[in-house]
């Protein structure tokens, strides 16, 4: 039996301007799984989740990116997210003057038009977000509040998750969701993703640490370094690296051309 | 050439006044009248060499001759004060034409020993709070300061409904200046809320140099929104000048949405300690609009409050100038006082000269302020796209969402979501809130 799979990326490369950052990366993810990036600062973690959501300060110079066999690279970033990418951001973005659930308001509906739905009635909108909150045990005075603005920085990672959890995504990237997290905070925002989970739909984890994935265990960790993946392996491999750090995979690999 | 003009024109309509003051030439009125003419004569209509007018060209104006007028010189009908904005807002409307009170147009109350409205006489108090001494304007008023309004606040009177001025200068006969005043006693621990809106009516150019007063009493708390949305006629320079006593509060909300030339002077004088103001502006502009917002915060006493944010949104060749003056004189220790001012440039070839000017003489105190000029953050584009949310759609929020962010101080619910919509409308964007 063949499917298709999920995210399939083939020999992708990007960068800025001269500079190459994503050099030559492949992935395939299919559906229920989850997948784990690690890789030291500054190797092109977020540049790849950037990339995928479809940020247009990066130019895709070679390689393919689809989704669901549908090849996703020549649309606009709200396209992808109505196609079921999502992104948690590693800094989420302080909007003021747009209260938090005037926004998810927004997002939602324009994902139901997309799909053919009718909007959603205020009082089910409202009910549906109150579980999604309970979810991520955020109060409800944030959905009232200036969308991150002066919200801390464990507040802003929930509140990426609240609007996961709100979207529905099929692909799901969460750049270091679980950086600035307290202990209690990391389990709540982890639990919260694993409800989300289903057979349908796949989680790809950008992470500097192994307690997250003690919590959102993965079935692949790949380790990015210097724009390439430089290997990939189970859950173990997450493990491994803890212990070791990323010395002797750098020694293994191949030097930059 | 226009500008001599000008205070010609402004000395031909006083002489005429002055003939049908009949025998009140003594009075308290037309001496004042008397004194701003000669303070016309002296410091002139200012040039762009004039510090308070660097940026704000008013020789173009001036040459469409604008002609004073005192009175209507057409009547003007109900329907036509139908059509003007905020018409069916639940308020005491007292409607001024040409400056002069029109009480068959009005809706006033009449035995509410609350409110006392009538017209400017030798008796009410005007001049007191805005006088003419270094502004022009200011002075062109007070030289044909005739048929105006006072409005009194009985001490501890809580009045829910505000008061609306709705001032037109009509402009069947020719290009026309008019002068209203506006005089707001707020007794002490008062409260209400004060909207003034401009209009011009008729086939030509309309100039209004207007003059407001509002005195707060002790412990009372004023909310007043002054909204320019005028016509392509429509030339506005205005004056409001707000003293502050004891524990009170007062709260300006200035709005700049349509019309082809503003000018704002707002002063507001913290004159007893555990006095508040807050300041806000907002200007939506495009075309070759033009918008001038100059404030001036006082703090003269210690312990007070004061808090301003003022935004522009400028398309198309529109231009805006903001320059906001604090000053915290010697005697003004514990003063807190912040001042922010953002503008958004939507084209590449609208203006923005904004200046904060701060004195502070005294050591005390907690004064800040910040400015910001731009385009939309990008990164707040891409945020909402990421979300779904169309890239020209997200910038309409985001744009919208920079505007309302001064709408949101309006405390009065229907005033506020008159300037929500007029600003949805003017930037031709939806809202977050649909
Ligand atoms: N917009 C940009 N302009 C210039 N350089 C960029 C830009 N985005 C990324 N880079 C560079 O590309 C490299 C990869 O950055 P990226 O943010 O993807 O790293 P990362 O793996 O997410 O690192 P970290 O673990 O610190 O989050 C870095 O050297 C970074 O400076
Ligand atoms: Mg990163």
């Amino acid at each position: 039996m063949t499917t298709t799979p999920l995210l399939q990326i083939t020999d992708l490369h990007a960068g800025i301007e001269d500079r190459e950052i994503l050099k030559g990366i492949s992935l395939t993810v299919n559906a229920g799984e989850v997948h784990a990036i690690m890789g030291p600062n500054g190797s092109g973690k977020s540049t790849m989740a950037s990339v995928l959501a479809g940020r247009e300060d990066y130019q895709v110079t070679g390689g393919t990116i689809s989704l669901n066999g549908k090849d996703i690279l020549e649309m606009s970033p709200e396209d992808r997210a109505r196609e079921g990418v999502f992104m948690a951001f590693q800094y989420p973005v302080e909007i003021p003057g747009v209260s938090t659930a005037n926004f998810v308001k927004t997002a939602v509906q324009e994902m139901r038009k997309h799909r053919g739905l009718p909007p959603l009635e205020p009082a089910a909108f409202l009910a549906l977000m109150r579980e999604k909150m309970k979810l991520v045990e955020m109060e409800q005075q944030f959905l009232s509040r200036s969308l991150n603005e002066g919200f801390s920085g464990g507040e802003k990672k929930r509140n990426e998750i609240f609007q996961m959890a709100m979207l529905e995504p099929a692909l799901a990237i969460l750049d270091e969701t679980d950086s600035g997290l307290d202990i209690d905070a990391l389990r709540i925002v982890a639990e919260g993703v694993n409800a989300l989970r289903s057979k349908d739909n796949a989680v790809v984890v950008i992470t500097h640490y192994q307690r997250l994935l003690n919590y959102i265990v993965p079935d692949f960790v790949h380790v990015l370094w210097n724009g390439r993946i430089v290997r990939s392996g189970g859950k173990e491999l997450a493990y491994e690296l803890e212990e070791k750090g990323y010395d002797w995979i750098k020694n293994e690999s191949p030097a930059e051309v | 050439m226009a500008m001599e003009h000008f205070t010609t024109a402004v000395e031909g309509a006083f002489t005429i006044l002055s003939e049908h003051v009949n025998g009140a030439s003594s009075g308290a009125l037309h001496t004042s009248r008397k004194q701003a003419l000669d303070v016309l004569r002296e410091v002139g209509v200012p040039t762009t060499r004039h510090e308070e007018w660097k940026y704000t060209n008013l020789a173009p104006i001036l040459a469409n001759d604008f002609l004073p007028a005192i009175g209507p010189t057409v009547p003007v009908t109900r329907t036509i004060l139908d059509g003007l904005a905020l018409s069916d807002l639940d308020a005491w409307h007292i409607v001024l034409v040409n400056g002069v009170m029109q009480p068959s147009l009005s809706n006033l109350p009449d035995a509410d020993p609350d409110i006392q409205i009538e017209e400017l006489s030798d008796e009410t108090s005007a001049g007191t709070i805005a006088a003419a001494t270094t502004n022009p304007f200011v002075a062109v008023n007070a030289t044909l300061m005739s048929g105006g309004v006072s409005i009194r606040i009985r001490a501890n009177a809580v009045v829910d409904r505000p008061i609306h001025v709705r001032s037109i200068v009509q402009t069947d006969v020719g290009a026309t200046l008019c002068t209203p005043r506006i005089v707001m006693q707020v007794g002490a621990h008062a409260s209400c809320t004060l909207v003034e809106t401009h209009h011009t009516v008729g086939r030509s150019k309309g100039l209004t140099a207007g003059v407001t007063e509002i005195d707060c009493a002790e412990g009372s708390s004023v909310a007043y929104t002054k909204i320019l949305d005028d016509g392509e006629n429509g030339h506005h320079i205005g004056t409001t000048a707000v003293n502050i006593a004891r524990a009170a509060k007062a709260t300006a909300t200035t709005a700049c949405l349509d019309g082809t030339f503003v000018r704002n002077d707002l002063v507001m004088r913290l004159n007893e300690p555990t006095a508040e103001a807050y300041l806000y502006g907002v200007s939506v502009l495009n075309g070759s609009q033009l918008a001038d917002n100059h404030t001036v915060v006082d703090h003269r006493v210690p312990h007070c409050h004061s808090e301003e944010l003022y935004k522009g949104l400028y398309d198309g060749r529109s231009v805006g100038v903001f320059n906001g003056k604090i000053f915290v004189r010697e005697d003004a220790q514990k003063t807190t006082a912040y001042q922010s001012n953002h503008s958004l440039l939507l084209s590449d070839n609208a203006v923005v000269n904004a200046k904060p000017q701060l004195e502070i003489w005294a050591d005390d105190v907690k004064c800040s302020h910040g400015a910001t000029s731009g385009q939309l953050d990008p990164e707040a584009i891409f945020y909402l796209q990421s979300r779904g949310i169309g890239k020209d759609e997200a910038r309409g929020l985001l744009t919208y969402a920079f505007a309302a962010e001064v709408a949101e101080h309006v405390a009065h619910d229907e005033v506020r979501e008159h300037l929500e919509r007029r600003i949805a409308e003017k930037l031709g964007a939806r809202r977050f809130d649909h």
